[in-house]
């Protein structure tokens, strides 16, 4: 009895966390003209695709969805090989300074100098409106940095040393031993680094004018913010006509294609993430 | 001797040192000149005469600051909503957790966490919009529920409204995280001895019991490690949520010391001003971090950040 009770609380609360994603698509499939007066609970009203193509025919979406994706790519990328080329050096325990300068990372995440002064450096480094400026200034976490060096810890001492009598360099060590044994911990990183490139947006905010270099996120919220259809450039009389019952209809397709590649790829990288919080949380 | 050997360590090994020059860089670039910078904080900066020249002025930035109704309300607001965070949307995971917990098939439990883990993996301008949607007085599913018990057209909308807004923070910030928050708990329980259950159950306890007896005591390093971080973060009330849902509407019981920082310093151009407000919070919270820290370890010496 009681686990009944307790398996229909728990689907409840799955459809709780589920259901929003879905009447926001069901919103967005709906015939424009049939949305005002509501009753889109489980199926579209009517059926139409009006605002997709209002928005596909925009610009801005290709935009911003390239923008998102280069950030994806080349911050990723350049997190990970920043971040196992400082890491490994650090987790060698015959390092010489290795406690000073872990020391320095580990104040970084006590005291940071906030957002004025990492404006103004950005700006200073000409990086402003590039992609640089998401890219750069967050190019190594030190959380991310602390789970990957403690990851490198538990493994190597006995073999590193061994390698390093052996004769063999630093750099091979790390290539033929370290990185083959560290795959789980790596692909978590690399993970956790994706997922926030992905969402991030208010640095765009911070950093990015031009409507060419924006990304997603804050293509996205402009368009909730302000009148989409002006947002998708120009309000002709064919805009003005329809105005009034697509402007919400565009929106949440707006949020139905910004959703989606995270919709499509999670049930695949859920399992791989969560088992990096977890190496992450065991202290090293 | 000692300092030859040293050299010849050094020289052995001078690829390790030449890979950390990258990363000593960044961390000196991008978190230490900026430290540097919070200095601006006690000049009278002026964009034309650059950060050199302007003028020192000590800690009269500060004094500004607390003279000013913009600033003590978003610290009063950044402390409203960190505590109504704390009380309402901390204890959710663990509960959730327990309850995960008691269900029999490893499937089912499998598919639950996989639904509600999802909400954290999407950004809140994602959720922002998902919100606008479903909140729409007009259109929304609030609308339909309204009508459902004869209240058609007289919802009001709870993203405008002052009264509703914070706790639409915590609901929406429940909704996103409560069932990701699940983790740290999940893998706890993992660790509960399967004998210390069956030794309840011979002395009779049910399963609520067993929760409260077992489970529960179970977590609560956890639950005290955790709960003491957050406190630590008081003042970190949520930027990019903040940042994603509020309007001019409710800038009133919304507006936190991070969004006050960007618009001092974006809409105002009052960049020293801005510097003071985030040098006061960093030091607040360097603060809160070093005690919090500190009563962790008292707790449990394994359990401290450092």
């Amino acid at each position: 009895m009681g686990q009944i009770i307790l398996v229909m609380f728990m689907l409840l609360m799955a459809l709780l966390t589920l259901y929003p994603f879905w009447h926001v698509l069901m919103y967005s499939l709906s015939d424009p003209r049939r949305v005002l007066g509501g009753g889109i609970l489980l199926i579209p009203r009517g059926f139409s695709l009006t605002s997709y193509q209002l928005l596909l025919d925009s610009k801005g979406v290709f935009d911003a969805y390239k923008n998102s994706l280069i950030r994806l790519v080349a911050g990723t990328s350049i997190n990970i090989f920043m971040t196992t080329l400082f890491a490994y050096p650090l987790s060698v325990k015959r390092f010489i300074g290795r406690n000073s300068i872990t020391l320095l990372v580990f104040f970084t995440m006590l005291f940071q100098g906030g957002m004025i002064p990492s404006y103004l450096l950005v700006k200073s480094l000409g990086m402003l409106d590039t992609l640089w400026a998401l890219i750069i200034p967050g190019a190594i976490s030190a959380w991310n940095f602390f789970i990957m060096k403690n990851y490198f810890q538990t493994i190597s001492p006995e073999i590193e040393e061994s390698a390093s009598i052996d004769g063999a360099s630093p750099l091979r060590t790390l290539f033929t031993i370290i990185l083959p044994l560290s795959k789980p911990v790596i692909a978590a990183i690399a993970l956790f680094y994706a997922v926030y490139h992905w969402n991030a947006y208010f640095d765009a905010v911070l950093y990015i004018q031009s409507q060419d270099t924006q990304v997603l996120q804050v293509f996205l919220r402009s368009m909730m913010n302000t009148s989409s259809l002006q947002q998708l450039g120009g309000a002709d009389s064919f805009m003005t006509s329809i105005h009034a019952v697509t402007e919400e209809s565009v929106k949440m397709a707006t949020v139905v294609i910004s959703v989606l590649p995270m919709l499509i790829v999670y049930p695949f990288i859920q399992k791989y993430y969560v088992k990096g919080i977890m190496i992450g949380s065991v202290k090293g | 001797m000692r300092a030859q050997n040293m050299w010849r360590q050094i020289r052995k090994d001078k690829i390790l040192y030449v890979m950390v020059i990258p990363g000593i860089l960044y961390f000196f670039v991008f978190d230490y000149i900026p430290m540097y910078g919070v200095l601006m904080a006690f000049k009278d900066y002026s964009i034309f005469e650059g950060f050199m020249d302007s003028d020192w002025v000590g800690l009269a930035n500060f004094q500004q600051l607390f003279n000013t109704y913009g600033f003590t309300r978003a610290l009063r607001n950044t402390i409203i909503i960190s505590i109504y965070q704390l009380v309402f949307a901390f204890p959710i995971p663990i509960l959730l957790a327990i309850l995960l917990n008691e269900l029999r098939s490893v499937l089912y439990q499998r598919f639950v966490q996989t639904a509600i883990y999802l909400p954290h993996f999407v950004s809140w301008v994602i959720i922002g919009g998902i919100m606008f949607a479903i909140l729409s007085p007009s259109t929304g599913v609030i609308y339909e529920i309204a009508s459902f018990f004869g209240y058609e057209g007289k919802v009001t909308n709870f993203l405008n409204s002052k009264e509703y807004f914070r706790g639409l923070l915590v609901v929406s910030n429940i909704w996103k995280e409560a069932g990701f928050g699940t983790v740290l708990y999940m893998a706890t329980i993992a660790t509960i001895n399967p004998q210390q259950y069956e030794a309840a159950k011979v002395d009779g306890a049910g399963k609520l019991r067993q929760m409260w007896h077992v489970t529960l005591p179970g977590l609560r390093t956890t639950i005290v490690i955790l709960l003491i971080f957050r406190v630590g973060q008081l003042l970190n009330a949520g930027l990019e949520q903040v940042f994603a849902l509020y309007s001019p509407l409710v800038y009133e019981v919304s507006e936190i010391l991070d969004t006050y920082v960007y618009k001092l310093a974006f809409n105002e151009a009052k960049f020293a001003l801005a510097t003071a407000t985030g040098v006061f919070k960093a030091l607040v919270c360097l603060v809160l971090v070093l005690i919090t820290n500190y009563i962790a370890k008292k707790i449990d010496s394994e359990s401290g950040l450092f």
